[in-house]
């Protein structure tokens, strides 16, 4: 009976059914998906709450650095009043300013991953909020990754630092394409990833901006990082560059998915 | 039945709470692995058809919970409660040595068995300093884990009437 057992656990496991696999994971995830908004609310209550404890501490400290933050935030923001009559001007003239190039679905962040296998989070919306599999998740700081597993309610996003995402990239200041692999994190907890494919001709720079080329499922021109690190093989047709992708620093709360479906033209 | 609700109520517990814990880098990424704790638990605790319950509940959320195929934990967690709950009656559950040695083995073997999941399925790329750092990890957070999930399950136990079922008592 276990040499069955086993058989057919083995089976499950090495035989590869995606549909099923999909099926028996989204059954799984509905029926906790309530328990996990939940816990995910309380969480963020305690975490929020840790934070307010432990500013008390230094309001003093905190108020004086605000002070000085605001003088010279004040002093900015008369400089950049004139800049901005100026963006604005401009933006009319190219007819820019109401340009929505996608359509993006707000989504939660209700959890983590559970093993720690993969870099990636769970939101809180899946098929039926009309999100599909490979579909660009960003944020206000950038490309988060993309979705991957999606469920009736729920997705999972497999993030930018994963070393199975992969995106089409380029380097913003030479115009150069790259290929965007994540590289886990570092042993300080800095998620990271690397630009490869580069022709090794081309001058790279440390703090160049990547964002994504358009190629494949990703919108152009979406923040990935900057790089912090070139790798030059003298004796290679490429090079590589490594980046701290910026949208998966820290804990996101909320993302947005970029939905082909609510493209509108530009006009 | 009062057991066996609350068995699955702690489980799905144990898996929000695992979800939750952020990950330490220093421990490459891997986080305290309360469901298998937990499926160690009730198979040193419990008979047969109990330790089957949890061990399915426990697999099928952290696998059904993670991203990829099925696997790990469904390969990892039967085994353990198997041998588990073959040898209960030989061994105290509740001394802190004997849950120390099995929180490092259950937290070397459900990491070697991902990673040889892993590997033969190509899920995941290998590196040889991480797969290390990882079992290594995985041994200290075992032996951090049972023995704090053993309390506080001994502790929501007794607050159940009619306790009943424990193999070496």
């Amino acid at each position: 009976m276990y040499a069955v057992a086993a058989a057919l656990l083995l089976a499950v496991v090495f035989v590869p059914l995606p549909s099923l696999t999909l099926k028996s994971k989204g059954a799984v995830r509905g029926t906790i998906a309530g328990a996990e908004r939940g816990t995910s609310g309380i969480w963020q209550w305690f975490t929020e709450a840790a934070a307010a404890v432990r500013g008390i501490g230094g309001a003093v400290e905190r108020n004086r650095e605000l002070s000085q933050e605001l003088v010279r935030t004040q002093a900015e923001l008369n400089k950049l009043s004139d800049v901005e009559a100026d963006n604005v001007r401009l933006r009319r003239a190219f007819d820019f300013f109401h340009q929505k190039p996608f359509g993006m679905v707000p989504c939660d962040v209700v959890s983590r991953n559970i093993s720690g296998w993969w870099s990636s989070v769970r939101i809180g919306k899946g098929r039926k909020h009309g999100i599909q599999e490979n579909q660009a998740v960003i944020s206000p700081d950038g490309l988060v990754g993309r979705t991957t597993e999606v469920t009736a309610f729920a997705s999972e996003v497999l993030l930018v630092s994963d070393p199975a995402c992969r995106v089409s990239a380029k380097l913003k200041r030479v115009d150069v394409f790259g290929l965007v692999r994540g590289a886990g994190t570092t042993l300080s907890g800095q998620p990271k990833a690397r630009i490869e494919f580069i022709n090794k001709d081309v001058e790279i720079r440390v703090n160049d901006e990547v964002v994504t080329s358009g190629l494949g499922a990703f919108p152009k021109g979406v923040h990935i990082g900057y790089i912090n690190k070139v790798h030059r093989d003298a004796s290679g047709l490429f090079q590589h560059a490594e980046l701290i992708p910026r949208a998966t620093v820290g804990l996101l709360d909320y993302v947005f998915v970029v939905s082909e479906a609510q493209k509108e033209p530009a006009r | 039945m009062r057991y066996r609700i609350v068995m699955l109520l702690t489980i799905v517990l144990g898996a929000l709470l695992q979800q939750f814990l952020p990950t330490w880098p220093l421990f490459g990424g891997i986080k305290p692995p309360i469901l298998a704790a937990l499926t160690l638990y009730y198979a040193l605790r419990r008979n047969a058809g109990e330790m089957w319950l949890a061990v399915f509940a426990a697999a099928l959320l952290q696998d059904g919970l993670d991203l990829g195929s099925f696997g790990p934990a469904l390969i990892a967690f039967p085994v353990i409660g198997l041998l588990a709950n073959r040898i209960r009656n030989e061994v105290f559950a509740d001394g802190i040595f004997t849950q120390l040695f099995f929180g490092a083995v259950i937290g070397l073997f459900t990491t070697l068995i991902a990673l040889f999941v892993y590997a033969v399925t190509g899920q995941r790329p290998l590196f040889f300093g991480l797969a290390v750092l990882r079992l290594v990890s995985s041994v200290l957070l075992g032996m951090a884990t049972l023995p704090v999930v053993s309390q506080i399950v001994n502790r929501l136990e007794v607050f159940i009437p009619e306790r009943r079922g424990y193999g070496w008592q």
